[in-house]
């Protein structure tokens, strides 16, 4: 088996896996993102529902198998795009049963519930583990510069399907330095979104644990970025960064999954009215920034709130800037 | 330690949302679990986790403020203050007669016998001693 079939079919079973998995990663409260009474997860509309949608995704496994299998070998990098047809298939599967479900909504839920204790606006202490990762670009840049003589005058940057090098860098500094520089910066990135989430979000456990994950991801992204900032003297190969990160995807995936579906969790307090596709969230009446996502592990934002379209625009620009200083 | 002070609003009710905020504290308040000293979260912080426009919370906190429990200090939040129990007014007492009076009725109609009604009252009136 070539590499790049390899990769097509583990991009196939993992998207398959994780589309199977989406009418599951909720709250009980929902089904396809549409507010649900207690029980209709265990009735035979409900389940009929999870049993058509998943038909659907299995079919378009198959399906996409197979074309990956017989394109692999001719067109590599178009094997790896029709790899996500589960993906595609998932997504029109969740909005043909969403539409189907409303008949069977629950009434909104008009409770709303708060602490009156002022803290809960602190961050937790060990959001400062956070900054530690940041060294690991710089200590890597460190290295770069101490052994500048060792970096060939030209180096791979960029490798297709196969595994093969298909870009190439000379040896300038920018080129030399910018995946470490886009690297920090991402990773800058991911604490100022966990701290915007924080402030911008309800208090309940999932902000803190949602924090947690952006944490690890921190870490995770200072590890691959200096593994690939170093590729200039260090041979690592580039299979070891995709099973890092489909490990990394998994147990971020499992740890999400098991905070979602734990019942002992408060679940947000939001309309089914303000949810658009089941996944938009936009409610002009609703101050938080970030609600809780329906469908997953994690926040959205609330396209309804001025202020979020201006953070949107702030880590729009940022990311933009990080793209150019990439190039 | 004793668990925090929480209140609850329903959306979907015909009282304002603001009216119960201003209910809500004044029972904890009336009842001590709210003490002098106290701080209550910021109207940006009640205002996210309620769900509702910062008006709303800002107003409600304006009552209370303006019936002598909180101190709002721009930009510290809210904080309880130590109040005196004022003599009620002639005119007050005759409002909450008349509010009383309506409830009372609407318990009537509903099946709750006058003895029952009493007790309740009663029951509650001790239970909000601080």
């Amino acid at each position: 088996m070539n590499s790049a079939l390899f990769l097509s079919l583990l991009v196939v079973a993992f998207t398959g896996a994780f589309m199977l998995l989406v009418p599951h990663f909720s709250s009980p409260r929902y089904l396809f993102a549409v507010t649900v009474p207690a029980g209709f997860r265990a009735s035979e509309p409900g389940r009929a529902a999870i049993r058509r949608y998943h038909w659907w995704v299995v079919r378009a496994i198959a399906a996409s198998a197979v074309i990956v299998a017989t394109m692999a070998q001719s067109w590599p990098d178009l094997a790896v795009v029709l790899a996500m047809l589960p993906a595609i298939a998932g997504v029109a599967s969740f909005l043909r049963e969403r539409s189907k479900l409303q008949g069977y909504a629950a009434p909104p839920p008009g409770v709303r519930e708060a602490d009156l204790a002022p803290d809960g606006d602190h961050l937790p202490r060990w959001i400062a583990l956070a900054l530690v990762p940041l060294a690991l670009p710089l200590a890597a840049a460190a290295y770069l510069r101490a052994h500048w003589s060792e970096i060939p005058e030209r180096f791979p940057v960029h490798w297709g399907a196969a595994g093969e090098p298909n870009r190439w860098a000379g040896k300038t500094p920018a080129a030399v330095y910018g995946p470490l520089l886009s690297g920090a910066g991402m990773m800058l990135f991911l604490l100022l979104l966990g701290l915007a989430i924080f402030y911008g979000s309800r208090r309940a456990p999932q902000r803190t644990a949602i924090l947690k994950i952006l944490v690890a991801c921190v870490y995770f992204l200072g590890f691959i970025f200096t593994g690939v900032g170093l590729m200039p003297v260090v041979r690592v190969p580039i299979a070891a960064f995709l099973v890092a990160t489909f490990l990394f995807a998994a147990a971020v995936i499992a740890w999400g999954y098991k905070i979602v579906t734990d019942p002992a969790q408060p679940v947000e307090a939001t309309l089914d009215q303000y949810w658009y596709l089941g996944s938009i969230y936009c409610n002009p009446q609703d101050p938080a920034i970030f609600v809780q996502k329906r469908i997953g592990f994690g926040y959205t934002i609330n396209f309804g709130n001025r202020m979020s379209w201006l953070l949107l625009g702030s880590f729009l620009a940022g990311m933009l800037g990080l793209v150019r200083v990439a190039r | 330690m004793p668990p925090p002070a929480k209140i609850r609003i329903d959306l979907n009710s015909a009282v304002p949302a603001y009216r119960q905020i201003v209910d809500a504290v004044r029972v904890l308040l009336v009842e001590g679990a709210l003490p002098p000293g106290s701080e209550l979260p910021s109207v940006r912080r009640l205002a996210m986790d309620l769900g509702v426009h910062f008006n709303t919370v800002g107003e409600a906190y304006r009552e209370l403020a303006a019936e002598g429990w909180l101190d709002l200090r721009h930009g510290r939040g809210a904080t309880v203050i130590a109040r005196g129990s004022p003599a009620a007014r002639p005119e007050q007492l005759q409002e909450f007669r008349t509010r009383l009076r309506s409830l009372v009725a609407q318990m009537r109609s509903e099946g709750v016998a006058p003895a029952r009604i009493a007790a309740e009252l009663r029951s509650l009136t001790e239970s909000l001693k601080p």
